[in-house]
């Protein structure tokens, strides 16, 4: 389990959380404040609110159908996508609304970028998927900057070595671990502040997925992201804060050795031991 | 009534007792337990009900498939057998014929000299020396041979004539120059015979004429059809009525009639789809066959049937071709079923791909269920209500147009019209199946797209077409096999005019247009004329198959890929 510094105890939670971020030696990134999301009549996230600490993994557990993706489709407007959704509430990043009016969602993707739970490499080449969002985002000046992107963003997702010789081939031609982590590679080539993970293991085998952890430590320094896991070791394992949400609502919020160790809720105990899910 | 079909009623009904037996049956060896027995008491009526019927209904069903070819078969073999008193005589009294021996020496001696000036011919090509002169031979040789073929037929007829009048003015007599007429008749005038015969004696549809000898080869026919009809009707209640005996004594309560039952319908599932199998194979045979014939008699230039630019099948161009086959060079018809089908997707694949993206990837769920259907009643229009458009609208104003425009030679049927409304027809078939492949494209490229911050028309533009782009190009092969097929517009709408044109204003003609064209209207089946019809056809059946398989093969890989 990763370090945690606790620094100052003292001050107050917001909302659900029990600890404030600066409580454990982060200042916030994402704030959300009664975030709600309904999909028709149905209402899949009730009122969230919690403070995401910047430059730290914060873990979402619960059950399925909880409202977990729905959470992290909040935060990156991805929601605005499906027809019948409707967000209320406010999700602040450094302060700023994201969902003002005058909020760009295209702009704010590239700024929270996502990380889906079946690897979804585009139909093109490693090398174009993975320069797909700089150029939409226009980002590079010219060609050798492009490669320049290319090679650290391949490299900070630890691919570089495996594909380096072979850009030109198309992205589905990689292996399952390999194509989540070219995804990765996509992901933080627009340089995003956020990154969301929606279950990116799920679909790996534990080799790929000791890859796929390490590399969400070492991204821990320069990102803040937010993963959604199933697995309770997971959550353990790579995050420093860990969200228990149950039938559309936050439960508990907390840094994790917090959560695993001490739970104050009994649904949140029922569930990281397994007795109900 | 007729008597088969009583037989057949007789025969349901007999099925139908045989489901009834086989249950109480199958309940009364059970006594009262239903669980004693190996399948449900239903499968043993099954069972008993499948002897019962089945093989009678296919002895039946093979009398009424092969029952009069026989009869017929039997018939003449009868009549040749009484006329051959006649044919003796007509033999003798054309061998001893001295004009028949005179002309056919005369015939041979024109083979011989057509043989020698084709190869004059020939060499004098070769060496690039004159050759008109030995065209202008052969030509005349060749009418020279013709007038005396006709001559031969002729003496041929009137010996024949002269024979038949010898016999009585009988039944046996006309049975005889009966069998004689049929003797003597070429393959395609036995079948007209027969089919004659059979429409005086059995109505079966009209006769085209009436004679003595046609009323007498249908009379004998007459007890050789009630004969089969009566013993075969017996034959099939009988195997009905034993097979049901049959299958009764099977029945006992660890006999397992669900098994038998199952095997039996796999047996028919199969045969039902040999039979769709075996009628592809023939039709594709036939064709093979025709075409086969229709090379023979334009002596296996295959070559210049695939790569002559001339197609005129009604006129002999050149002396030298035997028997005024007329040019069969198909260039003009590939060129023009090309230029209208390009015609057509030029319509057909933005329009139908355009509003395939709009409809999956825009239109709100509303729009879509509305819109989708609408789209798709475009491919119920009867081709034919097409080709009116294109006749009576498109073309005209075209035409109006291009004068307007000063093309002065514009016509009503053009490349154009027809290529174009026949886009409007293929559009449906495009917007449909490419809609199909773009939904197949998972939502999670799409969010991918999204999420890197891609707008709509990007992540369409950039991800989903290229995902989707292999089934697109497969729905779109299936519309130019489609558009190449097509007939009625291009019928209607293009003129029959074999011009070898680019010019989408001037009126082509296609593969489709010029098989209807030989086929109607000329009933005799041998002409090179006619026969070059299923040549086409063999072409364009072979285009469309391949275009199909590489079609289906693209789509395949795209689904594959996306499981
Ligand atoms: N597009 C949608 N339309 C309607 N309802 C939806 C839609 N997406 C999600 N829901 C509903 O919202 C609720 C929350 O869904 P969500 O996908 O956020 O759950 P989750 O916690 O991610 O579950 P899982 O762990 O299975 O991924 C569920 O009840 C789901 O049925
Ligand atoms: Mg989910």
């Amino acid at each position: 389990m990763a370090d945690i510094e606790f620094l100052d105890t003292s001050s107050e939670p917001r909302g659900d959380t029990l600890y404030h971020p600066v409580t454990v030696g982060y200042e916030t990134k994402v704030a959300t404040q009664g975030v709600s999301v309904r999909y028709g009549e149905k209402v899949a996230l009730k009122d969230v609110t919690m403070d995401i600490p910047s430059r730290a993994v914060t873990a979402c557990i619960g059950p399925s159908g909880c409202g977990k993706s729905t959470f992290l489709r909040a935060i990156n407007r991805m929601n605005d996508t499906i027809d019948n959704a409707q967000v209320s509430g406010s999700v602040l990043i450094d302060g700023e609304e994201v969902n003002d009016r005058s909020v760009d969602p295209v702009v704010l993707r590239a700024r929270v970028g996502m990380v889906f739970q079946k690897p979804n490499p585009f139909p093109k080449t490693i090398y174009e998927n993975v320069a797909y969002g700089p150029k939409i985002h226009g980002l590079a000046g010219d060609r050798d900057q492009l490669d320049g992107i290319v090679e650290t963003s391949l490299k900070k997702a630890g691919l570089w070595d495996e594909v380096a010789d072979r850009l030109t081939h198309p992205g589905t031609s990689l292996s399952g671990g390999q194509q989540q982590r070219l995804v990765i590679a996509r992901a933080i080539a627009v340089n995003p502040e956020v990154i969301l993970m929606d279950e990116p293991c799920s679909a790996l085998d534990p080799i790929a997925t000791a890859r796929i952890e390490e590399l969400i430590d070492e991204l821990r320094e320069n990102y803040t992201l937010i993963i959604v896991t199933h697995s309770m070791a997971q959550a353990a394992r790579v995050s420093q804060m860990t969200a228990f949400f149950h039938l559309g609502a936050l439960v508990e919020y907390g840094p994790t050795e917090e959560i695993f160790t001490n739970p104050r809720d009994q649904r949140t105990q029922d569930y990281i031991t397994g007795r109900f899910g | 009534m007729q008597i088969t079909v009583i037989v057949a009623l007789a025969l349901l009904v007999l099925t139908a007792i045989g489901f009834l037996v086989g249950r109480r049956r199958a309940t009364r060896v059970a006594s009262g337990q239903p669980s004693a027995l190996h399948s449900l008491p239903s499968y043993y009526g099954y069972y008993i009900a499948i002897w019962t019927g089945l093989p009678a209904l296919t002895l039946l069903f093979a009398y009424g498939s092969f029952g009069s070819s026989l009869v017929n078969i039997l018939t003449m073999g009868e009549l040749e057998r009484e006329a051959a008193p006649l044919i003796r005589a007509y033999e003798a009294d054309l061998s001893e014929s001295p004009d028949y021996q005179t002309l056919n020496e005369a015939l041979g001696q024109i083979e011989t000299e057509i043989e020698a000036t084709r190869n004059a011919l020939e060499q004098a090509r070769q060496a690039r020396g004159p050759v008109d002169g030995y065209q202008r031979d052969l030509g005349e040789l060749t009418l020279d041979r013709n007038d005396v073929s006709d001559a031969i037929e002729n003496l041929r007829e009137q010996i024949a004539f002269a024979v038949a009048a010898r016999a009585p003015d009988s039944v046996a007599g006309h049975r005889a120059r009966a069998g004689f007429e049929y003797w003597r008749a070429r393959p395609d005038r036995r079948d007209l015979f027969i089919a004659d015969a059979r429409a005086i004696a059995f109505q079966e549809g009209f006769p085209s004429r009436v004679t003595p000898t046609l009323n007498a080869a249908g009379a004998a026919m007459v007890p050789w059809e009630s004969l089969f009809r009566w013993s075969f009707a017996g034959a099939a209640l009988a195997l009905a009525v034993g097979g049901l005996t049959w299958a009764r004594g099977q029945v006992s309560a660890g006999f397992r009639a669900r098994n038998r039952v199952e095997g039996v319908i796999s047996i028919v599932l199969f045969a039902t789809s040999v039979i769709a199998i075996l009628t592809t194979l023939g039709i594709v045979l036939s064709l093979v066959f025709e075409s086969i014939r229709f090379f023979a008699a334009i002596e296996w230039r295959i070559h210049e049937f695939l790569f002559g630019l001339q197609w005129s099948p009604q006129i002999g161009i050149r002396a030298d071709q035997v028997g005024q086959t007329g040019a069969f060079g198909a260039v003009p018809l590939f060129a023009g079923t090309a230029l209208i089908t390009v015609i057509a997707m030029c319509v057909a694949v933005p329009v139908g791909l355009f509003s395939a993206i709009y409809l999956s990837e825009y239109a709100s769920p509303k729009f879509r269920s509305v819109a989708k259907p609408v789209l798709e009643i475009l491919a119920g229009v009867p081709t034919v209500v097409y080709g009116f458009f294109a006749l009576l609208t498109v073309g005209p104003f075209l035409r109006e147009f291009a004068i307007f425009l000063g093309y002065e030679d514009a016509v009503t049927q053009s490349a154009l019209s027809a290529g174009l409304v026949m886009g409007v027809m293929i559009i449906p078939f495009v917007s449909s199946l490419s809609d199909d492949v773009i939904n197949a494209v998972p939502q999670s490229l799409r969010d991918g797209a999204y999420a890197m911050g891609a707008t709509k028309s990007e992540a369409v533009r950039q991800v989903v077409l290229p995902a989707a782009l292999p089934g697109i190009v497969g729905a779109i092969l299936l519309a130019v096999s489609r558009a190449i097929g097509e007939t009625m517009i291009v019928v209607m709408a293009a003129g029959p005019g074999a011009n070898l044109t680019a010019n989408p204003l001037e009126s082509v003609t296609t593969i489709t247009v010029q098989i209807v064209m030989l086929i109607t209207g000329d009933q005799e089946f041998s002409s090179a004329k006619t026969l070059s019809a299923f040549a086409l056809a063999l072409v364009l059946f072979t285009l469309t198959l391949l275009l199909n398989i590489v079609a289906l093969r693209v789509v395949e890989r795209f689904r594959e890929r996306y499981e």
